[in-house]
C-alpha cells in the first residue's frame, strides 16, 4: 500500500447556532493513501462538506473544531497557525466546488483567474524569502556571539557570517541573471507557439512584427548555460531577418522563414531542459576568484558542479557548519531548559486558574509573566514552527476573556435562557418537534468556558512534553546542514519571478491539459461564454495551477447533466493518473463513484457508518444505511416498487443517543435504540458500524432489490469474462 | 387507420385546427417552435419543429442535455411563453397557437399572386389568433352546456323542495363551469422547491391559492380540499399552517406538488422535479408520484436529465438534442434498440453503480456535424417501426431499418 499522505483523526466539529450546539461531525477518521480517490457518500447535512472544509480549514466562523487531528506532511493542520495554513491552502490541498460559477469571478477574463495565483505567489515568495534569509542570518550570529568566549572569537563569527552573507548575494546575482534569460527563453517560445498556432488557425497576425520581435528577442537569450552563440544561431537570424522583407510584401511566412522559426523554436526547447548549474557554490567560487570566467565559461556542467563544491567545502562550509553546530546547540539546550521551566509553571498556572474568586486585571497582568515565560522557551533557530507555543499567548487571553464574560452575565438573560430551554425540553419530551424560537443572545456557559482555558494549556503542555521527550535525539550537525540548505532555498527563491508572459504560458498548457479545446482563443474570454462542463473544466485547471499533492472535489457533478458528468469524471480519472494526486471525492449519489472510488466511506449523521473499497462496498454493503441507498436508486433493469429512505435525518442539536439511522431502519434492533454501534471488521479493508454484524445478532439479508441486482451484476461480470476467454482462445 | 395514422413530422398547410378530441391522445404538440430573440435580427431556435403526443394516463418522459429546449417545451405546452410557431393541442382543443408559420405561407401565397390561398392563409391566421385568444372561454362554453344538459331534464322532472334543492346546485355549477378554464387541467411541478414556493405565505395559503382563484370562496370547502391533497402526498393536516422554510427538501417538493393536483388536473408536467433532491428523497418524490398517476389517473410528462429515473418512470420517452426531437418510442425499446447515435452517446454515459462494468464502461461521443451528412436531403421524424420514431433522412433510414434487422 502506497504511503498515507493525509490522516484525519477522531475529528469533532460543532456549530453554535442561536437554537443550541449542530454537532456536524462525531469522530471522523480515515487515511487518505498517495495516488487513491477516497469517496465520501452521505445525504445533505450527513457532514461530509464540514469534514472537507475542516481539512481546508474554511469552516464557517461559528465552527468550533472540538477535537481530533488533521495530520498532511507531519502537521497537525488544526494547530499550525494560518500564516502557514495558507501556504498549504490552494497550494498543497486544492478545492473544487459544486458550483463552477460562484468560484469564477464573473467580469474577469478566465486568463487572469488562472494567472492570478501564479503571479500573487511569486512577488510574495520572493518578498518573503528576503525577509527569512535576513531574519535567520542574524539570529544565527547573535546566538554564535552568545556562546563566544572571546572577542576574537566574536569578530571570527561576525566575519565568517558576512562572508556567508556575500557569496549568497554573489549567488543570487548569477541567479538572477541565468533566471532572467531563462524567463526570456520561457516567453519567446510561448509567443512563437501561440503565433504559430494561430497562423496555421487563419487567424489575423502581423507576421513582420512577429518575426521583428523574435531577431529582437533571441540574441537576448543567449547565456552560456542556455543557448550558446555561434554560427549557426547567427545564420537563424538572418534567415528570419530576411523573412521580415518577404512578409511585409506577402503577408505569409515563407517557408524558409518558417523552417527558420520552427528551429528557433527547437533550440528554446532544448535550453530549458538543460540543467541549472549549482549557483549557491558556485557563488563562493567567484567572490574568491572573480577574474575566472574564462575557466567557468570552458568547463562542463557536472564537472563545474564538483569542483567549486569541494572547493567551498574546504575552503569555508565545513568550518562554517562546524561552528554554527554549537551555536544550534546551544540555542536548543538553553530552549529546552526554558521549556522545563516553562512546564512545571503551567501547572502554576492551572492552579490559579482553578481557584474561586479570579480578578479580570490582576488576572490578566499574571498570564502576562506566564505568556513571556512560554514565548522565551521557543528555540528560535528552528525552522519549523511548533504551532501551539507561538499561539499559546492571543489563545489563552482570548480564552480568558471569554471566561470573564461568562462571570458577568446578566442575570435575566440567564433566566430567560433557561426557562427556554425547559420549555423545548419538555416539548420534545411530549414527542414534538417545536417551532423554531429566537433564543436569548449567546449564554456562555461557564464551564464550558473554563474547559476551554483548560484545553489551551493542555495543548501547550502536551507539545513541551513532546519536546523535551524528543531531545536525546538532536542532532545538532544534521539541523545546521537543514538550516543552510534552507538558506539556500531562500536565496534562490529571493531571483525567482514569474512574468505575466511565463504565466500565461504555464495557464494556457494546463488549459490544454483539462481538455479545453483552443485554450489561446479561449484565454481572453469570460466564464459566462463558457457552459457548465466547460466551467467546471477551467476551475479544475485554477486548481491544478499551485501542482497540489491533493484534490477535494465537493459534488463537482452534481450541477451538471449526464453527458457532461461522465466527461468531468473522466477528466479527474485521467489527471489524478498523470499527475499521482491524491482525491478525496464528495457526492451523494453512490451511481457516480462506481467508476472513480478505490475506497468508499459511508457518512450518516456526522459518522462514517461503512467504509471500504468499491468492491466491498457494492458487492458486499453490510450497513442496513447503504443497502437503503442502494435501493433507493434505480437502475435501468429496475421494474419493482423503489424503496424510499422513510423519514428525515436526525436533528443534529440533539444527536440520538444510539444509533443515529436506528429509527429510519427497518432492521433497528432494541440495542440500535440504546448504544451506538462499534466499528465492526469484516475484512482486512471492510468496517462497517452497525450492531447487526455482532456474533450475537440474528443474520438479516439485505433487501430484495440490492441482493438481486449483485446478483445480476455478478452474472454479467461472468459473462464479459467468459467472453474474453472466448475471444482470447 | 387513416385516423391513427399521423406524422408528426408535420408541414404547415396540413388543415390544423380540424383535430377531432380523441379519447386516447391528452395532449398533442405540433410542429412547435419557440424563438427566442437575441439581438437585432437575430434568433436563438431554442425548441424547432418539436411534435409528439401524450396518451391518456401515461408517462411521457422527455430528456437531453441541458440547454436543449427540453424545459422551454413544457414552458410552451403550459403558456407561460407565446409559441413562436406551430400548434399544442389539449383535450382536442387548441390552447396554443403560433403565427410565423401561417404567415410565411401567406407571404409566399402573395407572391405567387394565388388569392385563393391568400384567402386561405388569412382564415388561418384569424383562426389560430381566434383560438389562442379564446380557449379558455370556449371550454368554459363546453362544460356550461353539458352542465346544462345535465340538470335540465333533472330539474324539469323533480317538484317541490326537491326542485329547489336542484336548482340551487345547477346555479353554484353554472357559477363554476362558466369561470372553469381548460389550461387549469394542465399543471406544473418546477425544479426548485424552495424558489417555487413564496416564503411569505403559509401552505394552506400556497396550496389554497388555485382553488381562490378558480372562484371557490366556501372556507370549509377550502380547507377540506387542502387537507385531502396533503393527505394525498404523505404530508399532514397540522403542516398547513407552516412556513416553507420550515419544511426539507423533500418536503417542500411534496408541497409543490400538493399544489399542483388540488385543481384535479388531468396533466402534470414535472419540470426535473428530483434534480435538486438527494438520492433517498429522490425515491420518495418519484414513489408518491407514481401512487398519485395511479390513484388519480393523472398524465405526466416527466423532463428530466437522469436516465435510470426516466427508464424507471415513464412509458415512453423522447430524447431532444438542440431543439429537436432526434428520437421517440417506448421506454424499453429506447434502452434496447437506440438507434439515433445521440441516443445512443447519452445512453453510454449513463453511470451505473457496479465498479467491474463501470470500469469497462466506453463512453461514446456524438459529434453531429461528423455522424450525420444532411447536405442532400433534411432529416425528417419518421417511424421506423411503429411507435418508434427517428430523426432522419433516406440514406439513414435505410441504414437503422438494417440495424433493426428488417
Amino acid at each position: 500500500m502506497a504511503e498515507k499522505i493525509l490522516q484525519v483523526k477522531d475529528l469533532i466539529v460543532n456549530f453554535r447556532t442561536d437554537s443550541g450546539i449542530v454537532r456536524a461531525v462525531r469522530d471522523v477518521s480515515f487515511d487518505l493513501h498517495k495516488g487513491e480517490t477516497l469517496c465520501i457518500v452521505g445525504e445533505s447535512g450527513s457532514g461530509k462538506s464540514v469534514t472537507s472544509k475542516a481539512i481546508m480549514q474554511i469552516l464557517a466562523n461559528n465552527a468550533l473544531v472540538d477535537g481530533g487531528e488533521i495530520i498532511y506532511d507531519g502537521k497537525d493542520l488544526l494547530k499550525i497557525p494560518e500564516e502557514d495554513m495558507v501556504k498549504l491552502r490552494g497550494d498543497k490541498i486544492a478545492m473544487i466546488f459544486q458550483d463552477p460559477l460562484s468560484s469564477l469571478n464573473p467580469i474577469v477574463k478566465v486568463g487572469k483567474q488562472l494567472t492570478e495565483a501564479m503571479l500573487l505567489k511569486s512577488g510574495s515568495n520572493s518578498k518573503n524569502a528576503r525577509r527569512n534569509f535576513n531574519g535567520k542570518l542574524g539570529l544565527l550570529v547573535e546566538c554564535r556571539n552568545a556562546i563566544a568566549t572571546a572577542d576574537s572569537q566574536r569578530a571570527y563569527n561576525e566575519e565568517q557570517c558576512h562572508t556567508f552573507d556575500n557569496f549568497c548575494i554573489m549567488s543570487t546575482k548569477l541567479e538572477g541573471a541565468y533566471n532572467e534569460k531563462h524567463r526570456v527563453v520561457e516567453e519567446l517560445k510561448a509567443e512563437i507557439e501561440e503565433k504559430l498556432f494561430l497562423i496555421d488557425k487563419n487567424q489575423n497576425v502581423k507576421i513582420p512584427a512577429f518575426l521583428r520581435l523574435i531577431e529582437k528577442q533571441f540574441p537576448q537569450t543567449i547565456h552560456p548555460d542556455l543557448i550558446e552563440e555561434n554560427a549557426e544561431t547567427a545564420a537563424l537570424l538572418a534567415r528570419v531577418s530576411a523573412g521580415v522583407g518577404s512578409a511585409r510584401k506577402t503577408k505569409k511566412l515563407d517557408a524558409s522563414a518558417r523552417a527558420a522559426v520552427d528551429e528557433i523554436h527547437a533550440l528554446l526547447e532544448a535550453a530549458l531542459q538543460k540543467e541549472k548549474p549549482n549557483y549557491f557554490t558556485l557563488g563562493y567560487y567567484m567572490l574568491k576568484n572573480p577574474n575566472d570566467t574564462a575557466k567557468i565559461d570552458a568547463m562542463e556542467l557536472h564537472e563545474l558542479n564538483a569542483m567549486t563544491r569541494e572547493y567551498l567545502d574546504k575552503n569555508f562550509m565545513l568550518a562554517f557548519i562546524r561552528e554554527s553546530a554549537k551555536a544550534i546547540q546551544y540555542s536548543h539546550d538553553r530552549s529546552i531548559a526554558a521549556k522545563k521551566k516553562a512546564l512545571s509553571e503551567t501547572d502554576a498556572l492551572l492552579r490559579y486558574l482553578e481557584t474561586e474568586k479570579l480578578e479580570k486585571k490582576a488576572t490578566l497582568d499574571y498570564l502576562k509573566g506566564k505568556i513571556a515565560l512560554v514565548e522565551d522557551a521557543i528555540d528560535r533557530m528552528e525552522i519549523e514552527k511548533d504551532g501551539a507555543q507561538y499561539t499559546f499567548g492571543s489563545g489563552i487571553t482570548h480564552a480568558v476573556r471569554v471566561y470573564f464574560r461568562a462571570l458577568k452575565q446578566n442575570p435575566k438573560e440567564q433566566a430567560r435562557f433557561e426557562k427556554e430551554t425547559a420549555k423545548w425540553n419538555a416539548l420534545d419530551a411530549k414527542g414534538k418537534t417545536p417551532d423554531w424560537k429566537v433564543v436569548p443572545a449567546a449564554i456562555i456557559d461557564e464551564e464550558q468556558a473554563k474547559e476551554n482555558i483548560r484545553l489551551v494549556i493542555r495543548n501547550l503542555q502536551a507539545s513541551l512534553r513532546r519536546d523535551i521527550e524528543a531531545d536525546g535525539q538532536f542532532d545538532a550537525e544534521a539541523k545546521t546542514v537543514a538550516l543552510i540548505d534552507w538558506l539556500k532555498e531562500q536565496a534562490s527563491a529571493v531571483v525567482y519571478h514569474v512574468s505575466k508572459k511565463m504565466a500565461k504560458a504555464r495557464a494556457i498548457k494546463l488549459l490544454k491539459e483539462v481538455g479545453l479545446p483552443d485554450p489561446e482563443l479561449r484565454y481572453n474570454q469570460y466564464p459566462f461564454e463558457f457552459s457548465g462542463g466547460m466551467r467546471q473544466r477551467i476551475v479544475i485547471a485554477i486548481a491544478l495551477a499551485a501542482d497540489p499533492d491533493i484534490l477535494i472535489c465537493d459534488e463537482p457533478t452534481t450541477a451538471l447533466d449526464v453527458t457532461i458528468q461522465s466527461q468531468i469524471l473522466e477528466l479527474i480519472n485521467r489527471i489524478k493518473k498523470e499527475r499521482n494526486l491524491s482525491v478525496i471525492f464528495i457526492t451523494h449519489d453512490l451511481g457516480v463513484v462506481a467508476n472513480m472510488a478505490d475506497r468508499i466511506a459511508v457518512m450518516y449523521a456526522g459518522k462514517i457508518v461503512e467504509c471500504g473499497t468499491a468492491n466491498d462496498i457494492f458487492y458486499d454493503p453490510r450497513h442496513p444505511y447503504t443497502w437503503a441507498l442502494l435501493s433507493s436508486m434505480p437502475d435501468l433493469d429496475t421494474k419493482e416498487k423503489l424503496e424510499a429512505i422513510p423519514g428525515t435525518p436526525p436533528n443534529m442539536i440533539y444527536p440520538p443517543k444510539g444509533d443515529a439511522f436506528a429509527p429510519r431502519n427497518k432492521y433497528a434492533m432494541e440495542i440500535d435504540f440504546e448504544q451506538q454501534p462499534p466499528m465492526f471488521s469484516v475484512s482486512d479493508t471492510h468496517y462497517a458500524a452497525t450492531w447487526l454484524l455482532h456474533p450475537d445478532a440474528p443474520k438479516t439479508e439485505p433487501p430484495k432489490i440490492v441482493t438481486e441486482r449483485i446478483a445480476r451484476m455478478k452474472k454479467k461480470a461472468q459473462n464479459a469474462a467468459a467472453k474474453e476467454v472466448e475471444n482470447h482462445g | 387507420m387513416a385516423e391513427k395514422e399521423w406524422n408528426p413530422a408535420f408541414e404547415v398547410g396540413r388543415d390544423a385546427g380540424v383535430f377531432r378530441e380523441n379519447e386516447d391522445i391528452l395532449l398533442r404538440v405540433e410542429n412547435l417552435c419557440q424563438y427566442f430573440k437575441i439581438g437585432p435580427g437575430r434568433e436563438f431556435k431554442a425548441v424547432d419543429g418539436v411534435s409528439f403526443d401524450i396518451k391518456k394516463g401515461e408517462v411521457f418522459g422527455l430528456v437531453g442535455e441541458s440547454g436543449c429546449g427540453k424545459t422551454t417545451t413544457g414552458r410552451s405546452i403550459i403558456r407561460l411563453y407565446d409559441i413562436t410557431s406551430g400548434s399544442v393541442y389539449f383535450k382536442g382543443q387548441r390552447i396554443c397557437a403560433g403565427l410565423r408559420g401561417y404567415k410565411q405561407e401567406l407571404a409566399k401565397a402573395k407572391k405567387a399572386g394565388d388569392a385563393e390561398a391568400v384567402d386561405k392563409w388569412k382564415k388561418e391566421i384569424e383562426k389560430a389568433k381566434y383560438d389562442h385568444k379564446n380557449c379558455n372561454r370556449e371550454y368554459a362554453k363546453k362544460q356550461a352546456d353539458a352542465i346544462k344538459a345535465k340538470y335540465a331534464p333533472k330539474i324539469e322532472a323533480a317538484t317541490g323542495e326537491e326542485k329547489d334543492r336542484l336548482q340551487k346546485e345547477f346555479t353554484e355549477e353554472l357559477r363554476l363551469a362558466k369561470t372553469d378554464r381548460i389550461m387549469n387541467k394542465m399543471q406544473m411541478i418546477f425544479q426548485d422547491p424552495i424558489a417555487s414556493l413564496d416564503p411569505r405565505m403559509t401552505v394552506r395559503e400556497i396550496i389554497a391559492e388555485g382553488l381562490i382563484i378558480r372562484g371557490v370562496t366556501d372556507k370549509k370547502k377550502i380547507d377540506e380540499a387542502v387537507y385531502h391533497v396533503l393527505d394525498l402526498v404523505g404530508l399532514v393536516p397540522e403542516h398547513a399552517g407552516r412556513y416553507p422554510h420550515e419544511f426539507s427538501g423533500g418536503q417542500r417538493q411534496r408541497i409543490g406538488i400538493a399544489r399542483a393536483i388540488i385543481l384535479n388536473p388531468e396533466l402534470i408536467i414535472a419540470d426535473e422535479p428530483i434534480s435538486a433532491l438527494d438520492v433517498s428523497i429522490q425515491a420518495q418524490v418519484i414513489n408518491l408520484l407514481n401512487d398519485l398517476r395511479k390513484e388519480l389517473g393523472l398524465t405526466i410528462m416527466f423532463i428530466a436529465h437522469d436516465l435510470s429515473v426516466v427508464k424507471y418512470f415513464s412509458d415512453r420517452i423522447g430524447v431532444m438534442y438542440y431543439g429537436h426531437l432526434v428520437e421517440m418510442t417506448t421506454s424499453d425499446e429506447l434502452f434496447a434498440h437506440p438507434l439515433h447515435p445521440y441516443t445512443k452517446s447519452l445512453l453510454s454515459a449513463i453511470p451505473l453503480p457496479d465498479p467491474l462494468t463501470e470500469k469497462a464502461r466506453q463512453r461514446i461521443v456524438y459529434n453531429p456535424l461528423s455522424a450525420h451528412d444532411y447536405t442532400v436531403q433534411k432529416p425528417t421524424l419518421r417511424e421506423i417501426v411503429p411507435g418508434h420514431f427517428i430523426q432522419c433522412n433516406d440514406a439513414e433510414e435505410a441504414q437503422y431499418r438494417k440495424e433493426l434487422g428488417l
